[in-house]
C-alpha cells in the first residue's frame, strides 16, 4: 500500500464526501493519482462511491482508526508539532469569534444577523481576518515543518482571504465553497486526526 | 505647482475646528474629527501628520525627516498646552492614541495605539493616585501588549490580566528580539513610522491590486490626547445611541460605566448603568451630550452610535458613526425620519434593505401559543428564525429523509465538517454542546437555518424521533408542530408605508396576485427542471424564458439578475410579498 492509498481515504474522510478533484486539492496531490487510490479503496470496500462522488464507508473509518497510531504515531510525540496545535487551538478561539462577528452585528445589547449593509462594519471584519491569517502563516508553518503537507492548507487559506479582499465576501464563511471558514475547519480535522485529539466543541 | 505639492509644505496640522482640510490630505478619521469640531462639539485635541508625510517616508528609506519629527514635538507641546498635561510626566501625564487615516480605508492599515507615552514611573504614580495598582498594572501591561503586537508584530497570546509590563516587554524582546521604547518620544516616533510602514503591508498591496488604487497615496497619522474616563467620580466611558436601536423607537438609548475607560464598555468586562442613571449622577454632561446627539443626527439625517468619555464632569466625544439596528428598527427609523423631514421617501427606501423586510416578515411564534406549549430544551440562540420537523440525528439520513420530502431537525451532540451536509438538509439545528461561536452556529447562521446550541449533555438524543419547533430567537425547542404567525406588510402600518413610496418608485410591475385571464409562468419550476439547479439563470436566460410572457413568478425575481430581466422583458411579477421585489428593483435599476 502506497502514503497516498491511505492519504486518500484520510483526505475524503475530512471532507466527508467528495470529489477525486477535491480530495486531491485538500492533500497538495495529483488528482490522477488520488482518483487511481480512491478506486483501490473502493475495490477495498473502505470507500463507496457512485457518480464520482466518494463517501468513506463505516468499514473504512475503523480502517483508518486502526491505521493511525501507525501512520501518525512518530509525529503525535513530536514536540514543535504539539506546539505548533497547541497555539493553532488559541488561534482558532479568536477565528470562531471573528466569524461570529462577521454573520452577526451588535445592536443595542444584543444580536442581530449581519446583513452586509455596512460596509464599514464589514471592512473591519476582513482587516481582522487578515490579521489573523498572518498569525495563522506563522503557526501552520510550524506545523508544516514536521508534516509538510499541512503547507497546503495554508495555501487554500491564503486563496480564500484573496478572494475576499477582491469582494468575494462569501469566502470568509460561505459553507459549499473553500471558504476560509471551510478550509480552517478541515484543517483544524486534519490535525486533529493526526495527533489523536478531540473537538472542544 | 499642484495643491498636492503646496500641502506637502505642512508637517504637521492643529485640527481646531477653524478649518475642515480635505479628506484627501488628512485621512477619513482626522476628517470626521475636524467636522465634529467644526460643529462646535468638544473633542479631545488632537493633531495630524498628513498623507503627503507617508509618501516622502517611504521613498526617502532613512526613517522619519528631521522636520516631521521636530513638528511632532511641536504637536506634542500644543497637546500639553491645551491639555494642561506633560508627556512623560508622572505627576499630570499626557497620553496619546495614535490612528492611521488613508482617504479610503482599506485592510492592513495600523490598527490604533492607546494610553502611548506610559511609563515605569507613571504607573506607579497613576497606582498612587488611583489607590489602584492592579488597574495602574493592566494599563502599562496592556499597553506594551498592544506596542508589541501592532508596532513590533510580536506573536502574542491576547492580554488578559496578571502579567506586568516587563512580562509583556520580555514576552515581544524573545519573539521579535526588538524592545519597546521607554522615552515616550520615542514611542510616538515608532508608532508614526509604523502606522506609515502599513501603507506597504501585503494585504494593503493585495487589496490595491484587487481594487485598483494607485499606490502612490499613503495614510495620515492622527495623535490625539486620551481623556481619562477613571479619573474620579464624575468621569467614565460610555455610547449613546440617537435612537433605540432594537425597536426603533425614537428615544435616546444608552450604557454609562462610570470611572471607566475607552474599551471597556464594548469589552462587556464590566456591569454598565443605563441613560437615565448617569442623568441622577452627571445631569449636566447627559444635557449636553443630548444636544450634540440630535446635532449630529441631523448633521448625518441619520441615527448615531455616539461613543463619549466624561472626564471630571466635561463630556468628550470620541467617536460618531451610523448606528447599527435591528431590522425592526431599520424599518421604523427609515418612516421617522421621513416623518421628521431629515429624509425623503427615497432615502427612506434605499435605508431598508430586502433582507431586513425579509427578516421582519419571517414567521413568529405568538406568546400564547409558546407559553401553552411544552418546552423541551432550552439553549443558546444562534440563528434566528423558527422551523418545524422531525428530530433525526445522523447527518446521513437527515439528507435522505429531507430527499423524500421530510422536514429534518438536525439534532446531534455537536457538529462537525462532517456533518455540514446534514445541516444543508434540515431547516434546524440543536446541538448539545457549545456557544455563540461554535461549528454549529457558525455554519447556520452561513446557511441561514433556525438553531439553537448548547441545550445540555444528552438532550438532544431526547429529541430524536420527535416532532419538534425550533425557535432560533429564544434558544427554545417545543414539543411539536407549532401553529406560527405570520407577519404581512399590510397588518403593519410602518411597512405598509415603505411598501407604498416603493410601489410608487419602482421600475418594473409587480402585483400580488396575477390579475384573472393572464397566464403566469413560473420560474422556480423551470429552474428545478433544470440539470444543475444550483447554478439558475442569469440575467440573458431568464429574459430569454420570458420571451412572449405577459407575466411570470418566481424566486428568481428577488435577484439583481431577475429584476434586469423582468424589466428588460417588460413582464408583471407576481410575487407574495411585492416589497421584497420592489426593493431589489430599486437598488438595481433605480427609480421609475
Amino acid at each position: 500500500m502506497t502514503d497516498l492509498d491511505f492519504l486518500a481515504v484520510h483526505g475524503l474522510a475530512i471532507r466527508k464526501a467528495g470529489s477525486p478533484a477535491s480530495v486531491a486539492t485538500l492533500l497538495g496531490a495529483d488528482e490522477t493519482e488520488v482518483a487511481a487510490a480512491l478506486d483501490e479503496a473502493v475495490a477495498a470496500d473502505r470507500v463507496a462511491g457512485a457518480r464520482g462522488t466518494f463517501m468513506v464507508t463505516a468499514a473504512g473509518q475503523a480502517w483508518l482508526s486502526q491505521s493511525y497510531p501507525d501512520k501518525f504515531g512518530a509525529v503525535r510525540a513530536d514536540d514543535d508539532l504539539v506546539h505548533a496545535y497547541d497555539r493553532f487551538e488559541k488561534v482558532n478561539v479568536d477565528l470562531r469569534t471573528l466569524m461570529t462577528d462577521w454573520q452577526t452585528m451588535p445592536a443595542g445589547d444584543t444580536r442581530v444577523s449581519n446583513d452586509h449593509s455596512d460596509p464599514d462594519y464589514d471592512a473591519k471584519i476582513i482587516d481582522r481576518l487578515g490579521a489573523l491569517h498572518e498569525r495563522a502563516e506563522r503557526v501552520i508553518g510550524r506545523a508544516a515543518a514536521v508534516v509538510p503537507r499541512l503547507q497546503t492548507h495554508l495555501d487554500r487559506l491564503e486563496s480564500a482571504y484573496d478572494s475576499v479582499l477582491a469582494g468575494h465576501h462569501d469566502y470568509v464563511s460561505g459553507v459549499r465553497i473553500d471558504s476560509y471558514h471551510t478550509v480552517w475547519f478541515e484543517l483544524h480535522e486534519d490535525l486533529l486526526r493526526i495527533l489523536d485529539r478531540t473537538r472542544q466543541e | 505647482m499642484n495643491s498636492t505639492a503646496m500641502m506637502t509644505s505642512a508637517p504637521a496640522l492643529t485640527l481646531d475646528g477653524s478649518t475642515v482640510p480635505p479628506r484627501d490630505l488628512i485621512g477619513g478619521k482626522a476628517w470626521s474629527l475636524a467636522r465634529m469640531l467644526s460643529l462646535g462639539l468638544r473633542v479631545p485635541p488632537a493633531f495630524v501628520i498628513p498623507v503627503p508625510q507617508c509618501r516622502q517616508y517611504l521613498e526617502s528609506d532613512s526613517g522619519l525627516a528631521d522636520e516631521v519629527a521636530h513638528a511632532v514635538r511641536e504637536g506634542i507641546a500644543d497637546l500639553e498646552h491645551r491639555t494642561g498635561r506633560r508627556f512623560g510626566d508622572p505627576d499630570n501625564p499626557l497620553l496619546v492614541s495614535v490612528r492611521s487615516g488613508a482617504a479610503v480605508s482599506m485592510p492592513g492599515m495600523m490598527d490604533t495605539i492607546l494610553n502611548l507615552g506610559m511609563t515605569d514611573e507613571i504607573e506607579a504614580a497613576l497606582a498612587k493616585s488611583t489607590g489602584n495598582p492592579t488597574y495602574a498594572r493592566d494599563t502599562h501591561a496592556r499597553f506594551c501588549h498592544a506596542f508589541g503586537d501592532i508596532v513590533l508584530k510580536a506573536d502574542l497570546d491576547p492580554y488578559v490580566t496578571g502579567p506586568t509590563s516587563s512580562d509583556v516587554r520580555d514576552a515581544v524582546l524573545s519573539d521579535t528580539r526588538r524592545t519597546i521604547p521607554v522615552d515616550p518620544h520615542a514611542q510616538l516616533e515608532d508608532a508614526i513610522c509604523a502606522v506609515f510602514d502599513s501603507w506597504q503591508s501585503s494585504r494593503a498591496k493585495a487589496y490595491r491590486r484587487h481594487w485598483k488604487i494607485a499606490e502612490e497615496g499613503g495614510t495620515a497619522v492622527t495623535v490625539q490626547a486620551m481623556v481619562f474616563g477613571n479619573l474620579d467620580e464624575r468621569s467614565g466611558t460610555g455610547v449613546l445611541f440617537t435612537r433605540n436601536p432594537l425597536s426603533g423607537a425614537p428615544d435616546p438609548y444608552g450604557e454609562w460605566l462610570p470611572k471607566g475607560q475607552g474599551d471597556d464598555v464594548v469589552g462587556g468586562t464590566h456591569a454598565v448603568l443605563t441613560l437615565a442613571q448617569m442623568q441622577q449622577d452627571l445631569p449636566e454632561a447627559v444635557e449636553e451630550l443630548l444636544g450634540w446627539a440630535d446635532a449630529l443626527e441631523r448633521e448625518h439625517t441619520e441615527v448615531q452610535d455616539i461613543e463619549f468619555t466624561v472626564e471630571s464632569g466635561t463630556v468628550f466625544l470620541l467617536q460618531t458613526r451610523a448606528a447599527k439596528r435591528s431590522p425592526e428598527a431599520a424599518v421604523r427609523i427609515a418612516v421617522d425620519l421621513v416623518d421628521e423631514g431629515l429624509i425623503d421617501p427615497l432615502q427612506a427606501l434605499s435605508r431598508v434593505t430586502p433582507e431586513q423586510v425579509r427578516s421582519v416578515l419571517m414567521p413568529s411564534l405568538e406568546a400564547d401559543v409558546a407559553a401553552s406549549a411544552e418546552t423541551l430544551a432550552t439553549g443558546e440562540p444562534a440563528c434566528p428564525g423558527i422551523a418545524t420537523g422531525v428530530g433525526v440525528e445522523d447527518p446521513d439520513e437527515a439528507v435522505t429523509r429531507a430527499t423524500q420530502g421530510e422536514k429534518i431537525v438536525l439534532v446531534r451532540p455537536t457538529t462537525s465538517p462532517n456533518d455540514v451536509h446534514g445541516m444543508i438538509a434540515a431547516v434546524a439545528v440543536v446541538t448539545d454542546l457549545g456557544g455563540a461561536t461554535s461549528h454549529a452556529a457558525v455554519v447556520t447562521r452561513a446557511l441561514g437555518r433556525p438553531s439553537v446550541v448548547g441545550v445540555g449533555t444528552g438532550v438532544a438524543s431526547t429529541l430524536i424521533g420527535r416532532e419538534l419547533t425550533v425557535d432560533g430567537r429564544t434558544g427554545r425547542v417545543y414539543d411539536g408542530v407549532l401553529q406560527l404567525a405570520e407577519t404581512r406588510v399590510e397588518d403593519d402600518e410602518t411597512l405598509g408605508r415603505i411598501a407604498t413610496w416603493a410601489a410608487e418608485s419602482c421600475a418594473i410591475n409587480v402585483a400580488q396576485q396575477a390579475p384573472s385571464g393572464v397566464d403566469v409562468v413560473d420560474l422556480d419550476l423551470l429552474i428545478a427542471g433544470l440539470e444543475d439547479p444550483d447554478a439558475g439563470l442569469d440575467e440573458d436566460s431568464i429574459v430569454t424564458a420570458l420571451a412572449g410572457r405577459e407575466a411570470a413568478r418566481g424566486a428568481v425575481f428577488t435577484s439583481e439578475d431577475g429584476v434586469r430581466a423582468a424589466h428588460r422583458a417588460r413582464v408583471l411579477v407576481v410575487n407574495d410579498s411585492p416589497l421584497l421585489v420592489q426593493l431589489t428593483a430599486l437598488r438595481t435599476l433605480g427609480t421609475a
